[in-house]
């Protein structure tokens, strides 16, 4: 009993991180149908803001969340202004720009190398203490990120079906050229999608950072396993990529608990296998790509 | 209202002038060298064979194809090189041949993103649908008579309520111009009717309209004036009750049969 809930809940905790990385690599993919490989390094960016502000500037952590959140959008914004803006209209965009965010994630991730240095630091965001839930004491920091991704996929379905801005999204994404024609701004459209997305995407690097520890790779196993999410749900399905970040997650301290911690990844690539040659569009994904 | 209808009596300006304008894919000229006029108010009628390059002129007024070379010109604006949301936000919308809707979001919100991006564009259109913007789209789904619809996702609509669909987003925009692309191919008769009708609900309130069509009794009862196109080229532009007589329009697009037909619908009393 007592095993059971302590692997469901790292489970969730995995999950809820999980969740809210791949969410943002699954709208970028939804709307503009772009790999963006440098969700990863903004990721890492938002953990190192955090860290910066509360730990050099002695601000408190609500300010560490803010600057996560604004640097994170902030990047996302750049990546529109400087590489799709131009890109965009250019033949074989897909392609062309999981290149270029290739390039600026690896430019990325030595900033944070040369302004952090390469050795690991703590994130001084995160929660000590542990509440005993069945006589099993679950640390507050994972109930915390539990409650956080809940909230933040909550605040994503909510923009995306409730709000005028969440319908010029899905419109655009289902169909560019009525949108346009209905006077819908697509460019900006686009730049919003982005800065969502890297809000998101810096929220998960402290999450992410919290459980271990920050460095300048940081990003690159969530990005990993938010690309695994994503394929898995179907690229460009973003509730699909909620359901399968909490299924991935579970998935993956089970393992690591029958198997041993090192089989966790390895168990979770033999599933996205069969899940490909079961699906081969992804589990919520269909052969006509319905997006968002 | 009064004031600007009184002016375009005493000064009639076209509302859009197409000049010289030609659309080439590689050396295919899909547009070869048109000019038309469409007055405010008027209905234009666009037919010919199929790759006539009747959609493609479609694609390059609205902005979603550059012309080779040319000029447009929207109510005296040049609109030649503009973008699409910009043409929508100067006065022009358009409907497609095929479904253009958006299949996840229902009825209501396809047209709210019409009727809020459609006339003014904000950059942060709040969380809220405001009070004048509801109004008009319930107004948009009265006359479409998608009212009962609102809530159907678009994507489990039949043909015709797609139709009516794309014909309310664009309407929701409040275009002076509208554009409608083979509105009612694959409709039964009872349903062209009411296509019909609603269309004459529409020009009533003073919009000018361009529709292609191959059918041609709708094309002819509904239009001012006949734009026959083939190879990019015009063939004929004129009144739709001379259009069955002229000889090259029923050799490369009407055939004998179909231009008696017309000459039928046009004056049910001399049929043969």
């Amino acid at each position: 009993m007592e095993v059971i809930v302590q692997v469901i809940a790292s489970g969730l905790t995995l999950g809820a991180m999980y969740a809210v990385a791949a969410v943002g690599l699954a709208l970028v993919y939804g709307a503009l149908g772009m790999l963006n490989i440098a969700h990863g390094a903004i990721l890492t960016f938002g953990g190192y803001a955090a860290f910066y502000v509360i730990t050099s500037l002695g601000l408190p952590m609500v300010a560490g969340v803010a600057a996560a959140v604004v640097v994170g959008a902030l990047l996302g914004l750049a990546i529109y202004v400087v590489l799709v803006h131009g890109m965009l209209s250019a033949p074989a965009f897909e392609t062309n720009i999981f290149i270029a965010t290739f390039g600026i994630g690896m430019a990325l991730e030595n900033v944070v190398l040369k302004l952090f240095g390469a050795y690991p630091a703590a994130q001084p965001l995160a929660f000590d203490g542990a509440v005993a839930v069945f006589d099993v004491f679950i640390p507050v920091r994972n109930i915390v990120i539990l409650v956080a991704g809940i909230l933040l996929m909550v605040a994503t379905a909510w923009l995306l079906t409730r709000t005028q801005t969440g319908n010029a999204i899905r419109a655009t994404a289902q169909n560019r050229a009525a949108a346009e024609l209905m006077g819908v701004r697509v460019r900006w459209i686009y730049a919003q999608v982005l800065a969502i997305s890297g809000a998101l995407a810096g929220v998960s690097g402290i999450m992410v950072s919290s459980l271990t520890n920050l460095s300048p790779t940081m990003g690159g196993d969530p990005m990993l396993k938010a690309f695994i999410v994503c394929v898995v749900a179907g690229l460009g399905n973003v509730y699909g990529a909620m359901i399968a970040a909490i299924a991935l997650g579970l998935v993956e301290s089970t393992a690591q608990y029958l198997l041993g911690v090192r089989f966790g990844l390895a168990t979770l690539l033999v599933l996205v296998i069969l899940t490909l040659i079961w699906r081969p569009h992804g589990l919520f994904g269909r052969t006509q790509v319905q997006r968002l | 209202m009064d004031e600007l209808s009184q002016e375009t009596a005493r000064s009639p300006r076209p509302l859009l002038v197409v000049d010289g304008v030609s659309k080439y894919f590689g050396a295919l000229a899909a547009v070869d060298n048109l000019s038309f006029e469409v007055m405010p108010g008027e209905v234009l009628g666009i037919g010919g064979p199929n790759g006539a390059g009747k959609t493609t002129l479609f694609d390059v007024i609205t902005g979603l194809d550059r012309a080779s070379s040319g000029h447009i010109l929207f109510a005296g604006d040049d609109i030649t090189r503009a973008g699409p949301e910009r043409i929508c936000h100067a006065g022009i919308a358009r409907t497609f041949q095929l479904n253009a809707g958006f299949d996840t979001l229902s009825v209501r919100e396809n047209i709210e993103v019409a009727a809020i991006y459609g006339h003014e564009a904000p950059v942060f259109p709040g969380f809220r649908v405001r009070p004048v913007i509801r109004r008009r789209v319930d107004e948009a789904l009265e006359l479409s008579g998608l009212t009962d619809r609102a809530t159907t996702p678009a994507g489990e609509l039949a043909v015709l309520e797609r139709k009516l669909l794309m014909v309310a987003t664009a309407i929701v925009t409040q275009p002076r111009l509208l554009m409608l692309d083979e509105p009612v191919g694959g409709l039964t008769q009872a349903e062209m009717d009411a296509f019909v009708a609603m269309l004459a609900r529409i020009r009533g309130e003073g919009m000018a309209i361009i529709l292609i069509e191959h059918v041609m009794r709708f094309l002819v009862t509904l239009a001012d004036r006949v734009l026959i196109m083939h190879h990019g080229e015009r063939i004929y532009e004129g009144r739709p009750d001379d259009l069955a007589n002229d000889r090259r329009v029923v050799d490369v697009y009407l055939g004998d049969g179909a231009a008696d037909l017309i000459r039928a619908a046009l004056d049910p009393g001399a049929a043969p």
